[in-house]
């Protein structure tokens, strides 16, 4: 029987993907486990691996093309079944049990209520004449609504889809319909939105519009810390030194230790308390934020956070980090100190409770023994869910980090 | 007690058979022309079920064995220019008339049969196997015998159906003047089908030089005539519509052939029909080599008495008595037919792996399978087309449509003398129950007839008279349901002729008839037949939805060397339009269609009457939509190039039509649409048509039954929006 290959979801919330490019054509035999194509999803490209030996018999979803997550996006022959068994073949919906990202899922058990139910098959239903002018126009009918019976994709949708013209493929085309409806802006340039750009505006909007934000700032003393630092990377080669970053993301794990509260995600229907501690640390890449986990950060030493912060930065900045390296995460950290910047406050990254944001450690005057001295300081600013962790909860959390900071020996246990 | 007075047939009912003197005065070279002929044609069958023993014809054989008298006897007494037709048993009537018609000097038993009777025999056997060299190219097989030269009109696999159409050639003769006759040959089994009884009413009363000839062999396939009517003397028939009769011993070639001389006096005297019933019997089962006897319906004993009789030996006998041929010349004539039988055979078969078979390269081509279904149009080459848009001529405005229809037929009558108008009251009425032959019978009295309440005979005789081909029939349906009367005729006959017989004879009815929903007149008189007759190839039809557009159709029907539908509407009949002062002679082709109205959104392909009421709701609710009066709407008819071109830049498409759901034309041409157009279409194509239950009497049922104005709103409401395009509601 000749089987779907079904696009799972490979990342939790992932609703949908691109098929960047099938590394199998058809008529080509594959071996179990082999991978089949390369899928870009919102933050990453990866592989998808055949799950049963055959033959591809037909690529439903090609090159560049989008694909809803438990579609089918081509069909996988039987050893020994030839392209005449094809015409048996009936797409059925995939169970979401099938999907494998939910069998490889490395998250804590918890984290699996807050996985979002995998969107229903959505086959595209559109008229023939509809389809011709999508294929004329390279218009995707995924995800367009039709106006005809039954949500039916007719002509005058592919038309419109056509005018807006956003879908089409050259840039020229966006600057000159852009510039059209743009006017007092002298000349500029359109920058088509990537996968990422579209999914951080899409995941920032519904947090800024849907999360009740309330913000805790501090500011934490960093002599100790800067001297333990100094300490520390004496001897070491310098891209195996410890970063102030290293040291703040070890105290973020020291501060959800000790206030576990703040260690929580928000559902409908209940608050879920994660039970490891895995910080997300935001890194700025030319394509986007991306975010970074660092797993079970409370259980491992500093150098060890070190040495994978680095790896996974590079890997960011490279655009090959996998799902399973950004997925998940019960806090993040954003630190623009490095810029400058004096202090902010950061938009949560859903469907966390806190993100902390960092600014730059500068020499402040304090008071010491009621003198006035200069000693380096930074300001932290905390962004909280209020649905989820109430005020006091909060600021005991930035007390235990403020905590950590200043007294960093700790850290180093 | 009441008074009684006997009554006595109008004409006469006889027994006939010669006497010694008509023996002894036999012509020796007819009488032994006749016994070639006898043992040609019985050496012939023998061959035919040989060969269906050996599985190597492919169908019937229905073998005449034992019944040759029958037809030797009235094929000699006619000449050449005389015709025949008969029916799935017909062999050896088909052999006998073409036999005399080759050999006009007579067929010498003691001499070589010559290369043109051998061919004759040869053309037959292969047409039997349904091989190309067949007289109908291998269309036809055992039960389509067709060679018109020899007079051989073609035979007939319905029985009685092709007995109307013999008439129909008698009339073409009467109306020629020429004295030829026709003789159908039918049997026991036929003399009580309604097409026989039909055609003998209809062919006294107009005086039709047609022979029934009836071949009583007492078993129609395995019922005895005995089981089945109560006058088993079957030549009574004739009596009882006035036609003289004789019955006559068919195993006495002799007595048949004084029979038909009498018959035949009277049809060339101008004094109509005559009957002739033969007593024969067929040796064998109604087909293949086993008796009747093996199937248990009759006896051997009875089978034995007959053979006693048989009518070669029986002509030997009278021969030999008179020292015309010798015995041994007798029985060297056998083997001599035989032989050539063998031999035509062994020139058509050959073995393979140890098997018989037909040799390969002597079948038709598979290419051959649609050719002939309808004629090519040739005869158009050099007509003069017009459309009113540019019209030569003037038109004039206001003229009634009814007006029209009228008008061109008197204008073809009198340019065309072969024209004949046909049907129920089309002589009466002034012309007609609507007009539309007014004036004709006035003018022509002699070709605008009157018919019997009979749809099947008039329509089969309108399908003998084209055959014919010096007459060019019109025929009116009174109301379009009477086709399922005629429904042989029309589909059986008439619609598979050309095709069946080979692909060359031209059939040129024109049948008109008029869709009369609105009328009250109910359920059996309601229908739209454009559905049912677009299943048939053979039938062409137009259905022209102004005046202009009539005339200019039905000088193409009559133009045109197929069966032409021409649906009229009693709607229509009385609206008015421009039509041409006038010219009536120009054509429209038949396969155009008229766009009367351009637009972008959706492609409606309408006809008739719904033509007008499409474009009333169209522009009411200020829809963008395209018409198409489709005008032809047969499958070889239909104007792909126009509604292609429409539907590719519409994407949508509605068709409207009146007529019931069940029987409705659009069906067939939604099929189509959705593989030529698929790419092309941006819904479904949507139809308008009516019910499924038949126009009932009550006004209100038989409007809700029809397709209607609100129909056609709501349908176009749906299709624009299914395309996203939904019209404000009012």
């Amino acid at each position: 029987m000749p089987k779907g290959i079904i696009l799972p979801s490979l990342s939790a919330g992932m609703e949908d993907a691109v098929i960047a490019r099938w590394l199998k054509a058809e008529g080509e035999a594959v071996a179990a486990g082999e991978a089949l194509a390369e899928i870009e999803t919102d933050k990453a490209t990866m592989e998808l691996e055949a799950e049963a030996a055959g033959t591809i018999g037909k690529i439903l979803v090609s090159n560049g093309e989008r694909a809803d997550v438990n579609s089918v996006i081509g069909v996988l022959l039987e050893e020994g079944e030839g392209a005449e068994a094809l015409a048996d073949y009936a797409p059925a919906v995939a169970k979401p049990a099938d999907a494998p990202a939910l069998k490889d899922a490395t998250a804590a058990p918890v984290a699996k209520a807050v996985v979002a139910t995998p969107a229903a098959t959505d086959k595209v239903i559109a008229s023939p004449l509809a389809r011709r002018i999508a294929v004329q126009n390279g218009i995707d009918l995924t995800g367009m609504s039709g106006s005809g019976p039954r949500g039916r994709i007719v002509r005058i949708d592919v038309e419109r889809a056509a005018e807006q013209a956003v879908a089409a493929p050259a840039p020229q085309a966006d600057v000159a319909e852009a510039a059209a409806k743009l006017t007092g802006f002298g000349e500029y340039e359109a920058v088509p939105h990537s996968t990422m750009r579209r999914t951080i505006a899409r995941r920032l909007v519904e947090s800024k519009t849907t999360v009740p934000h309330f913000y805790l700032e501090a500011d934490c003393g960093l002599e100790a810390l800067l001297a333990l630092r100094s300490q520390v990377n004496k001897g070491r080669d310098k891209p195996e030194r410890i970063s102030v970053n290293d040291f703040l993301i070890k105290a973020v794990a020291h501060a959800l230790a000790r206030v576990p509260e703040a260690n929580a995600v928000w559902t409908d229907d209940a608050i879920l308390r994660l039970g490891t501690i895995d910080i997300s640390v935001a890194v700025a890449t030319d394509g986007g934020l991306i975010t970074p986990v660092l797993r079970n950060a409370d259980r491992k030493s500093l150098g060890t956070l070190s040495a994978e912060m680095k790896v996974l930065a590079v890997k960011a900045r490279e655009g090959r980090l996998k799902p399973v390296e950004y997925q998940g995460g019960g806090f993040s950290l954003s630190n623009l100190g490095m810029y400058g910047v004096k202090r902010f406050s950061a938009i949560i990254n859903p469907p966390q409770s806190c993100i902390l944001a960092v600014g730059a450690a500068e020499r402040r005057p304090v008071e010491r023994d009621g003198q006035i001295d200069f000693a380096p300081v930074m300001s932290v600013t905390l962004s909280v869910d209020h649905r989820s962790v109430d005020g006091a909860v909060g600021a005991q959390w930035l007390a235990a980090f403020k905590n950590a900071v200043e007294t960093p020996m700790a850290l180093l246990l | 007690m009441p008074i009684y007075c006997d009554l006595t047939p109008k004409t006469s009912w006889r027994d006939i058979s010669a006497s010694d003197d008509e023996r002894h005065a036999l012509d020796p070279t007819l009488g032994r022309t006749m016994l070639s002929q006898l043992h040609l044609i019985r050496a012939f069958e023998e061959k035919v079920l040989d060969l269906a023993g050996q599985g190597l014809v492919h169908g019937p054989a229905h073998s005449a064995i034992g019944q040759e008298g029958g037809a030797v006897g009235s094929a000699m007494a006619m000449r050449a220019s005389d015709q025949v037709n008969g029916s799935h048993r017909a062999h050896h009537q088909f052999l006998a008339k073409a036999l005399a018609y080759v050999a006009p000097e007579g067929i010498d038993p003691e001499k070589s049969f010559g290369e043109t009777l051998r061919h004759l025999s040869k053309r037959t056997l292969s047409e039997i196997l349904g091989l190309a060299e067949g007289f109908c190219k291998g269309r036809g097989g055992s039960m389509h015998l067709r060679w018109a030269n020899s007079g051989n009109l073609g035979t007939n696999a319905i029985v009685g159906g092709g007995v109307p159409m013999a008439a129909g050639a008698a009339w073409a003769h009467k109306k020629a003047d020429t004295g030829d006759v026709v003789y159908t040959y039918f049997g026991d089994g036929a003399v009580n089908i309604g097409s026989v009884l039909e055609t003998m009413n209809v062919a006294a009363a107009w005086k039709l030089p047609i022979c029934f000839f009836i071949e009583n062999n007492r078993y129609a396939v395995s019922t005895h005539v005995e089981e089945v009517t109560a006058e088993t003397r079957l030549s009574a028939r004739g009596l009882a519509f006035g036609i003289p009769a004789l019955r006559v011993d068919g195993m006495d070639t002799l007595s048949v052939y004084l029979a038909a001389e009498e018959a035949n006096a009277t049809m060339r005297r101008g004094d109509g029909p005559v009957v002739i019933e033969v007593d024969v019997y067929r040796y064998f089962h109604q087909n293949g080599a086993l008796p009747g006897s093996a199937f248990g319906y009759r006896s051997k004993e009875e089978e034995q008495e007959w053979r006693g009789r048989d009518p070669l030996d029986a002509m030997a006998r009278d021969l030999m008595e008179r020292q015309i041929i010798g015995a041994q010349a007798v029985e060297d004539l056998r083997t001599r037919c035989q032989e050539m039988m063998e031999e035509i055979a062994d020139e058509l078969v050959e073995e393979a792996d140890g098997k018989r078979r037909i040799v390969p390269a002597l079948w038709p081509e598979e290419s051959f399978r649609d050719f002939g279904l309808r004629g090519d149009l040739s005869e158009f080459v050099g007509a003069r087309f017009e459309e009113q848009e540019s019209f030569s001529g003037t038109l004039k405005d206001n003229v009634k449509f009814i007006d029209a229809v009228a008008d061109v037929m008197m204008r073809r009558m009198e340019a065309d003398e072969r024209v004949v108008v046909l049907g129920e009251d089309v002589h009466r009425l002034k012309g007609g129950t609507n007009g539309a032959t007014k004036g004709l019978s006035d003018k022509f009295p002699e070709r605008c007839l009157g018919t019997p309440i009979s749809e099947n005979a008039f329509t089969g005789i309108a399908g003998g008279m084209a055959a014919d081909g010096r007459v060019r029939p019109v025929i009116e349906f009174m109301y379009p349901d009477f086709m399922w009367v005629a429904a042989d005729q029309v589909f059986n006959q008439i619609g598979k002729a050309r095709h069946m017989f080979g692909g060359d004879s031209a059939m040129p009815v024109v049948l008109r008839t008029k869709v009369a929903m609105g009328t009250g007149y109910g359920s059996q008189h309601s229908m739209d037949p454009a559905g049912i007759f677009a299943t048939a190839p053979g039938w062409r039809i137009v259905a022209p939805s102004t005046p202009f557009d009539y005339v200019g159709l039905m000088n193409a029907a009559l133009h045109c060397e197929d069966p032409v539908l021409v649906l009229e509407h009693v709607d229509l009949y009385a609206s008015k339009g421009a039509a041409s002062a006038e010219d009536l002679d120009y054509m429209i082709p038949l396969g155009k269609a008229k766009t009367v109205r351009t637009g972008g959104s959706v492609t409606i392909l309408t006809y008739l009457v719904m033509v007008e009421k499409t474009r009333e709701v169209v522009e009411r609710l200020g829809v963008d939509a395209e018409i198409i009066d489709l005008r032809s709407l047969d499958r070889a008819g239909l104007d792909w190039e126009t509604v292609e071109a429409s539907i590719e830049k519409t994407g949508n498409v509605l068709i409207v039509e009146q007529g019931a759901a069940g029987t409705s034309y659009g069906g067939w041409l939604a099929d189509d649409l959705q593989r030529r157009c698929f790419d092309a279409l941006d819904q479904p194509v949507k139809r308008v048509h009516g019910a499924e239950a038949s126009p009932s009497i009550s006004k209100v049922l038989e409007a809700a039954a029809c397709a209607s104005l609100q129909d056609i709103e709501a349908a176009l409401r749906e299709v624009m929006a299914d395309q996203g395009l939904p019209l404000a509601a009012e």
